[in-house]
């Protein structure tokens, strides 16, 4: 291990070292310029879902010769990401592609990392300061994947009935952002559901089930669970399997891992964005903002992979609606991420 | 020996406020909400309350002794993704081979923290920080964002966690004869007395023959194992596994000590206690859930128990001593 | 004995502060990018809060005492601070606020200790969970993240045109004020009586437990003091902040020589422990290696630094240079705290040994 990490150390200094020397040389293009650095940041680096994510990143920076470096903390806070952050910073990366863990704490150094010229592009989870980031990369407006997550839970449940949410950490901004959207789409079109609470699982398998077990003790009567956290979704189906429970599950999950539960009828249906075009579109924004070719400007476009993406308010780019799985398609989707 | 009965009275003693406290938390609550004190509701209970307990019971032999092992959680964590992971890759291969490879890393991380604190004289404290750490970091260079899923699980393990007998969940039942095994081993055994005598007054025992680094050493390795048996609960539980597995559990099962009444001064408590204690605060935890507490309240709440717990439990200690003074005095 | 201790201890005190200084060296010949100002600032602004703290948790583990709750004292200060500035608009009410949480969540587990007699270990395991709670009650699901630029600036600019973050003022003071506490004055060599022998210092007429409860205090406001610099350096209050924190601080204090046993540490040996900590993740975060292996670094660290006085000190007794410490029986075997009697009924034994050693 220690082999390998130090000549790729030795690879990326040298690689960078041209680059710097290669940057200052070449004029600005439309194109991306190739050899850019870029640091590649997940709320976490132990989870299946940024793995995913990253594998998009990756793919984008070989098709533009760029140096990626996967780099992130072992638990998902923003206080942890900062030194991820700040290590971007030291070795003179071009640019960062962020899923931040906190909507807040790694404002300061993204702002730092701002004035040493690097760009900042935030993919799959944004900051509350937009002017701190270029652009925010995301899977599709609040709103649009609260009400949608209300919509499966409602088909499957008949429109009537009480539903629970299982939340990944009480802080977690996109899913708080979600859960309010679901409140208003339960108010505006579902007046027979009611929602009987929201239990915080922190994106931990252990505790998630365990907050699945007080849902059916405190709500015997429960309809349905939303759960929109992968880590959340994952063990309210593996609990719902191994208890024999009634209770209909839906929210936002990884194919990979939901196709079991899919295929033998512990879930119905459920959805998910593709985290693997996040990463890509996010890496390439980045490299399109380090080749001084994206500034965040409404309407402003950029391409990704042969597609046009075009920013909303404040540098906000939606990659389109989550995707809904059943066992028509599981399989195939199963194979991907 | 009449000294040693009255002692054992005492230890019984101090359980008992434990058992009503329980009691006493599951029928208020079953008022207000039945489906608490259903056999569904209990049963939740006690399948959340197996992993810790077993832990539990086995840190308890080291907490009678004065030690503490900080490592249970990062140990049980990779025990239980590692024979994920191997039978995951050995598909076929016999359910006794994970057992094995399960008690087998926690045996291992158990005899390197024996032979530290034991033989080299190092804080317990110290060294099972260091290996808390020097664990987690291990296994997720080894995870990654890997992750062991349902259809990975041996079988037998996913039985395990989902099945019961009697209404009592299998988890459970492993739980309670690890607790059982450990306390009798702790009260009957000459190897087990000698970790009370140890607990109370080191020098003493050390001068009266015992042989202490081997008993410190030997209890690691045991607990080492004992955590091994965790991880494989743990994996029959969730049937998931990843890196994150056990993260911070073990502040838990030091707390599920104390709360039964397993002394942190060392000399005093049982594994059947340490047992009662975890189910005590799955208990409560589920409890404030069920009487409708906030989900940000609970925490709180549990965290103002615990204290009262530890404040009650060592004014009954306290006045249990007494009383065995007292009773010693008289028979003297 | 006394003079042994301390001679033994200052060779590792100096053991330590020469691996610093071999750090900084070999940080500054391996890459510019470790010495550049700019990571030497994030590298203190990263390690203050866990020096803040290991300021005062070195005396209480000299005197045998632990406090597991700092990281939520820490984060309920930071809670207060939101909550308080959101309330009033008023950064110098909210501070104030801050500090007296925190110094009031030090005067509950002290008072716990001291005057019930329970074990600091299992009291604030308890409180630990209590004020973590406490932060979701005050914070909910909403993080307070509007705080005034002028007091945030302070976290985000050094100090005129060096290097250095504000926060080192704090550290100096307060590492000042603390190395003057335990080496300077009669309350330190007090903390050192009652960590080697808590009967006998309380015979020789030290107040031991009001200084244990004022200990607790100092912590406890110490935590404040680091929740204030957590709150401006990420310019927000969270209720999930500093997780697990405390174990971070804990084993700084111990890889800085203090020992668990208590009776030994000096403020010296903490410091550079706590820099020698966060320079040594800093230099191999640049090297490449990833957060696993900063894990595993860090607890190999710990591990390294409770091992090698003790073979030292192994080395010396089968060379023939028995110490006086060498006679003693429990050293070599088990280590375990000399033997206060457990469910003892007066308050002299009661609930202060840590058990953990």
């Amino acid at each position: 291990m220690v082999k390998t990490s130090l000549a790729t150390k030795a690879v990326a200094v040298t690689l960078g070292v041209l680059v710097i020397a290669g940057l200052t040389a070449m004029p600005a293009q439309a194109a991306p310029k190739s050899g850019l650095k870029i640091a590649i940041i997940p709320k976490a680096i132990n989870n299946g879902y940024f793995t995913a994510w990253n594998k998009g990143a990756q793919k984008a920076c070989k098709e533009i010769s760029a140096t990626c470096k996967y780099m992130g903390p072992t638990t998902a806070t923003g206080p942890a990401q900062v030194a991820f952050i700040n290590q971007a910073i030291q070795q003179g990366y071009n640019a960062i592609v962020i899923s931040a863990a906190d909507q807040n704490a790694i404002t300061p150094a993204l702002k730092k990392a701002i004035a040493r010229k690097i760009c900042i592009v935030t993919s799959d989870a944004d900051i509350t300061d937009t002017k701190s980031r270029t652009v925010a990369v995301l899977p599709a407006s609040s709103e649009r994947i609260g009400a949608a997550e209300v919509d499966w839970i409602a088909a499957q449940i008949g429109n009537k009935g009480k539903v629970a949410v299982l939340s990944a950490a009480a802080t977690a901004a996109n899913q708080n952002a979600w859960i309010d959207a679901m409140k208003r789409q339960l108010a505006a079109k579902y007046p027979n559901i009611t929602l009987a609470g929201v239990y915080y699982g922190d994106d931990d398998a252990t505790k998630s089930a365990q907050q699945y077990g007080q849902i059916l003790t405190e709500h015997p009567d429960i309809a349905g669970i939303i759960s929109p956290t992968t880590v959340g979704i994952r063990a309210a189906a593996q609990e719902k399997k191994s208890k024999g429970s009634k209770v209909a599950i839906t929210g936002l999950g990884l194919p990979s891992e939901m196709a079991p539960y899919v295929l033998d009828g512990t879930v119905k249906e459920f959805g998910l964005w593709n985290p693997i075009d996040l990463g890509y579109v996010g890496t390439m924004a980045a490299a399109e903002c380090a080749s001084g070719n994206l500034k965040q400007a409404n309407g402003a476009k950029f391409t990704a992979g042969g597609k046009s993406y075009t920013q909303g308010a404040n540098g906000v780019v939606y990659l389109g609606d989550p995707y809904k799985f059943d066992s028509s398609n599981i399989v195939a989707f199963s194979k991907i991420y | 020996m009449t000294g040693r009965n009255v002692a054992s009275t005492a230890l019984k003693a101090r359980e008992f406020p434990i058992l009503v406290a329980l009691a006493a938390v599951v029928v208020t609550t079953g008022l207000v909400n039945p489906t608490f004190a259903s056999s569904e509701g209990i049963s939740a209970i006690l399948i959340e309350s197996s992993v810790i307990g077993l832990l539990a019971a086995s840190q308890s032999m080291l907490i009678i002794m004065r030690q503490i092992d900080l490592s249970v959680g990062s140990t049980t964590g990779l025990v239980a993704f590692l024979v994920g992971q191997n039978a995951a890759a050995n598909i076929g291969v016999p359910f006794t081979i994970s057992v094995v490879v399960g008690m087998a890393v926690g045996f291992a991380v158990g005899i390197v923290n024996g032979f530290f604190i034991a033989y080299l004289g190092l804080p317990s404290l110290v060294v099972t920080i260091a290996m808390l750490y020097v664990v987690r970091g291990v296994f997720s260079q080894l995870a990654g964002g890997e992750t062991i899923t349902a259809d990975q699980v041996p079988a037998p393990l996913v039985e395990l966690g989902s099945g019961s007998i009697f209404g009592v969940p299998y988890l459970f039942v492993c739980a309670l004869i690890g607790a059982i095994s450990v306390t009798l081993l702790l009260r009957y055994s000459r190897w087990g007395r000698d970790l009370y005598a140890i607990g109370s007054n080191p020098e003493a025992a050390l001068r009266v023959g015992i042989p202490v680094a081997r008993r410190t050493f030997v209890a690691f390795a045991l607990s080492g194992i004992f955590t091994g048996v965790a991880g494989l609960l743990l994996l029959g539980r969730f049937s998931f596994a990843d890196a994150t597995s056990g993260l911070g559990i073990e502040l838990y099962v030091i707390a599920a000590c104390v709360i039964g009444g397993v002394a942190i001064a060392g000399g005093v408590g049982t594994a059947m206690g340490a047992l009662i204690g975890a189910v005590l605060l799955q208990t409560i935890t589920f409890a404030l859930g069920a009487l409708g507490v906030s989900q940000f309240w609970q925490q709180a709440v549990a965290g103002a128990l615990l204290v009262l717990a530890i404040t009650f439990d060592r004014v009954v200690a306290v006045r249990s001593a007494r009383r065995v003074v007292r009773q010693v005095e008289v028979l003297a | 004995m006394m003079a042994l201790q301390r001679l033994r201890l200052t060779a590792w005190d100096r053991g330590i502060v020469l691996l610093l200084i071999l750090t900084l060296l070999f940080g500054g010949m391996f890459s510019e990018l470790f010495m550049a100002g700019d990571n030497l600032n994030f590298v203190i602004s990263d390690v203050s809060e866990v020096l803040l703290i290991a300021f005062p948790m070195a005396l209480l583990i000299i005197v045998r005492d632990i406090d597991l709750s700092v990281a939520s004292s820490l984060t309920l200060a930071s809670a207060v601070i939101g909550i308080t500035y959101e309330a009033t608009l008023s950064m110098p009410i909210a501070v104030v606020a801050g500090l007296a949480t925190g110094s009031l969540c030090g005067l509950v587990n002290g008072l716990l200790v001291t005057k019930l007699g329970l074990s600091s270990l299992a009291v604030t395991i308890g409180t630990l969970a209590l004020y973590r709670g406490l932060c979701f009650v005050l914070l909910g699901d909403m993080p307070i993240s509007s705080f005034p630029m002028e007091w945030t600036d302070l976290a985000f600019y050094p100090i005129g045109s060096t290097f250095l973050p504000w926060s080192v003022v704090l550290l100096a003071l307060f590492g000042a004020l603390f190395w003057y506490l335990l080496h300077g004055t009669r309350f330190g060599r007090w903390c050192y009586a009652i960590g080697q022998g808590e009967e006998a210092a309380a015979y020789s007429g030290i107040p031991v437990d009001r200084v244990r409860l004022l200990l607790f205090v100092m912590t406890g406001f110490m935590a404040g003091l680091a929740g204030l610099v957590y709150t401006l350096r990420f310019a927000s209050a969270s209720p999930d902040g500093a997780m697990g924190y405390e174990l971070i601080v804990i084993a700084a204090v111990l890889f800085g020589g203090v020992a668990i046993a208590g009776g030994i540490g000096t403020m010296w040996g903490v410091i550079a422990a706590v820099l020698v900590w966060g320079a040594s993740r800093s230099l191999l975060q640049l090297a490449g290696f990833d957060a696993n292996a900063l894990v595993i670094v860090s607890g190999l660290l710990l591990l390294v630094s409770v091992a090698i006085p003790q073979l030292i000190s192994r080395l010396r007794e089968q060379l023939g240079h028995r110490s006086p410490r060498g006679g003693n029986p429990t050293r070599g075997e088990a280590s375990l705290p000399s033997g206060n009697e457990v469910v003892h009924p007066s308050p002299a034994g009661a609930g202060h040994d840590q058990g953990s050693n």
